[in-house]
């Protein structure tokens, strides 16, 4: 994509913003040790880095939450202290977090003005006068987004685009930062937010990037910066690198990706679901999962993957049809029948449904698998030694970078916080795991780590069942793919008909059936 | 230096606190027969503020505990008058409190209700059947000696209450910090949705919370009954609100915010030797109360700070 340069009305080739050498710790870790920044005006700059690398640290010192130990943040040439949040906007900087922070039940209107200055007609609140400022911001950044309905009722796509009008009401908004917006879109949804991002940059809105869709930063980015452990390992124009050299530079090392695991000949069935119903259509659901088998099941956005995932996992009841684990079939809803029978979950969304937060780390390991750490044999009485051991043979052998079992997991970054999440089924004979985005927010290193992890699971002889969003994952992982659409298995792939263009095409073709047929 | 002040700030407060009334009021607080006799006061609300910790544990809230320490007292009176023996007694009335605390429970955990209103309304349910069975009068007479000596006076020197607590507590820190059904409980307290999918029975371990805090409650019930020979319909009406204030300043103590039984008692404690030492100064009790409520906003708000400046 070839963008004309910004206007620069700040000065000759003066940056817009500057950061040179800032530092943080927090303790003895070093969260940032001298990283770089600069953001010209008008520009969409990507700033890219394992999880770890310190971008959330840098993000923050811009935004006012922490004061750096060291360094210069610099605007338009000058120096400034960023002591709070509001200096933070009063600077134009405005911040879209991954987790959004819309109120449900407000239309994007309304939404738009929580914390900002309501238009006043006498005492009461100007709701015309409203929706005409929201209504010619979105003309410009999104013009099909309804302006006039509860954001509960949205995508996240057209939520993403909520915080973004959002960020551009009130006083002028001279840089976004955006946190892994596309992480859970769907392909046409992140391609309506990069048109956004691309209007935002056209109004001379500067915009920091944050992803690890790599395509896309190549895509919409006109700039880059990579940090590495703290520090800013490198920088430079979009045009002039390739998504290899960004990798290398993230990593120090070429991008893994592990060949596909060969599906074992004449293992035994392990998981076996027999015209199990789901999803609000009339469609039933029938597959089966052999020993030492990785297979990924493969939706569009909206397919109900995770839902299924739930079923098989017991944590919605699954009406009709049957689940068998071993041979032995399944009651509905009883999470605890699968756990006795050797079945593995880990969720999709590790904050809200994997981690406990306000526990340790040795708790959130261990919660599943309390009888194994008895200090004696049919006493309920927990071993803290136990405990303690577990956590240290966890972190060895899956190599989670972590200080004490004692520690929270939020003390951790994404990658081994999901880590953790694997863990919680480790030291077991592990039946069947079922993997739901198993490496979602998590950088390429701890990405190829965790990929490893699961075929760990698989060549020990447990069957996986994974989804995900992430074709390279999918092309990674599975012996087998299974395309799920309209409630349906609509295709399956192995061997050499395995391609992701047949895979998407799957997806896609029955989506379009069913337009037609509608 | 911080986390140590973090962990051990509101102990040190107690001390201070105690430390403050023995300088203020050398010959009347600081013997040992009234820090005895604090210990005495604190037992029945610490008590009732374990069982509180044991709910808060899974994150809810029990409102119908008032209401379940005077059916303890009422009900006890109200067999015994019936010439019913005094252990069948205790265990009519633990049952029928646990029974309470079960429909609050379960009805918490398997439609989703929230705490505040379901045990509001046990509560008030059980506030009814309490003036039912005592036709709104306080009841006395008919209370066997033994079971009012459970309740009053001293062994080796020390008051019997003080060994209630003393076992009260024993029991609940192993319940929540030492056997798995705790882990449980603190799970499900943490983040109901990733226990459950980590196949924590939501059900049964949050009913069981709040079967312990209304036994708890029922026991207090009890043992207030038997240390002033009656029982009156409103005689728990008092401990609600003192029994959360001493879980969350103990949720200020030991631990990043989560209700503890170590925390707890010293909770308990900095309400009792308050009460105790502002009565010794002459201090009046409407005063005490406010004092109470500043000391709870200010142990809750140098928390909040310390953690917002980490």
């Amino acid at each position: 994509m070839i963008k004309s340069e910004p206007d620069n009305t700040t000065g000759a080739g003066q940056p817009f913003l500057t950061l040179r050498g800032v530092k943080k710790h927090y303790g003895g870790a070093k969260a940032l040790d001298g990283a770089d920044l600069v953001v010209e005006a008008g520009s969409v700059h990507s700033l890219v880095g394992e999880n770890g690398a310190g971008k959330s640290t840098l993000i923050k010192s811009l935004s006012g939450l922490i004061a750096p130990d060291a360094g210069d943040i610099l605007v338009d040439g000058k120096p400034v202290t960023i002591s709070g949040v509001k200096q933070a906007e009063a600077l134009g900087f405005r911040f879209i977090h991954q987790e959004l922070s819309l109120v449900p039940h407000f239309t994007a209107v309304e939404n738009a003005f929580v914390g900002r200055t309501y238009p006043r007609k006498g005492p009461f609140i100007d709701r015309a006068q409203m929706r005409q400022t929201i209504a010619e911001t979105a003309r410009n950044i999104a013009p099909d987004l309804p302006l006039d309905i509860p954001v509960a009722k949205m995508t996240t796509g057209q939520k993403q685009l909520v915080e973004i009008i959002r960020a551009l009401v009130g006083a002028p908004a001279r840089l976004v930062v955006m946190d892994e917006p596309t992480a859970s879109l769907s392909d046409g949804e992140a391609a309506r937010l990069h048109q956004a991002v691309n209007r935002m940059s056209e109004q001379g809105v500067a915009v920091i990037f944050i992803s690890h869709r790599l395509d896309e930063v190549m895509q919409i980015c006109d700039s880059y910066t990579v940090l590495r452990n703290g520090c800013t390992v490198g920088a430079g124009r979009i045009a002039q690198t390739d998504r290899a050299g960004l990798v290398h530079l993230m990593s120090g090392r070429e991008e893994l990706r592990g060949a596909a695991h060969i599906p074992p000949v004449g293992n035994p069935v392990v998981l076996r679901l027999r015209d199990v119903p789901y999803g609000t259509r009339d469609s039933r659901v029938s597959f089966d999962v052999r020993a030492g088998e990785i297979v990924g099941l493969y939706g569009l956005v909206g397919a109900g993957r995770s839902s299924l995932m739930k079923l098989i996992w017991g944590a919605s009841k699954h009406s009709g049809g049957q689940i068998e684990l071993d041979g032995t079939e399944l009651r509905a809803g009883r999470i605890g029948d699968r756990i006795a029978k050797g079945a593995a979950y880990v969720p999709e969304d590790r904050r809200h449904e994997g981690l406990i937060t306000s526990r340790s780390i040795a708790d959130n390991i261990s919660i599943a698998q309390l009888p194994s750490m008895r200090t004696w044999n049919g006493l309920p009485w927990t071993s803290r030694r136990k405990l303690v051991s577990r956590s240290k043979t966890v972190q060895t052998t899956l190599s989670v970078k972590m200080g004490s079992p004692w520690d929270g997991p939020l003390t951790l970054s994404g990658g081994n916080q999901q880590k953790l999440l694997f863990g919680r089924w480790y030291g077991r004979d592990t039946r069947l795991l079922i993997l739901d985005e198993p490496s979602r927010g998590v950088d390429v290193g701890a990405k190829a780590e965790i990929h490893d992890l699961a075929r760990r699971f698989a060549a020990d002889g447990a069957a996986v069942l994974m989804t995900t969003s992430d074709m390279d994952e999918l092309m990674a992982l599975s012996a087998r793919v299974l395309v799920l659409a309209s409630g349906e298995i609509t295709a399956e792939f192995s061997g050499e008909t395995l391609t992701p263009r047949r895979v998407i095409d799957a997806a896609f073709q029955h989506q379009t059936e069913k337009e037609t047929h509608a | 230096m911080t986390s140590f002040v973090r962990r051990y700030g509101t102990l040190m407060a107690l001390v201070a606190i105690i430390a403050a009334f023995s300088i203020a009021s050398p010959q009347a607080f600081g013997t040992a027969s009234n820090l005895i006799n604090i210990t005495q006061q604190m037992t029945l609300l610490a008590i009732v503020a374990i069982g509180a910790t044991i709910v808060m544990a899974v994150g809810e809230f029990d409102l119908s505990t008032a209401s379940v320490v005077s059916f303890g007292g009422i009900f006890s009176v109200f067999l015994f008058k019936l010439g019913i023996p005094a252990p069948l007694v205790c265990l009519a009335v633990l049952v029928a409190a646990g029974a309470f605390g079960a429909v609050s429970g379960f009805i918490v955990a398997r439609f989703e209700v929230l705490s505040f209103i379901t045990t509001l309304a046990i509560g008030t349910i059980v506030g009814g059947v309490t003036f039912w069975l005592s036709n709104g009068a306080t009841l006395f007479g008919d209370i066997p000696t033994g079971f009012r000596d459970l309740a009053r006076g001293k062994s080796f020197g020390i008051p019997i209450l003080t060994f209630w607590l003393l076992g009260v507590s024993i029991l609940a820190w192993i319940l929540l910090d030492k056997i798995e059904i705790g882990r449980r409980l603190y799970a499900i307290g943490g983040n109901r949705e990733a226990a459950r999918l980590a196949g924590v029975r939501i059900v049964s371990n949050t009913t069981f919370a709040f079967v312990c805090s209304a036994i708890l409650a029922a026991l207090v019930g009890m043992l207030l009954t038997g240390r002033i020979g009656s029982a009156s319909p409103t005689g728990g009406g008092g401990f609600l609100l003192s029994a959360y204030a001493a879980v969350f300043l103990g949720m200020t103590a030991f631990r990043e915010g989560e209700a503890n039984v170590p925390g707890t008692l010293v909770g308990a404690a900095i309400i009792a030797v308050v009460g105790n030492g502002l009565t010794i100064l002459g201090v009046s009790t409407f005063m005490q109360d406010i004092i109470t409520g500043l000391i709870i906003l200010a142990a809750v708000l140098v928390r909040r700070t310390g953690a917002q400046g980490r």
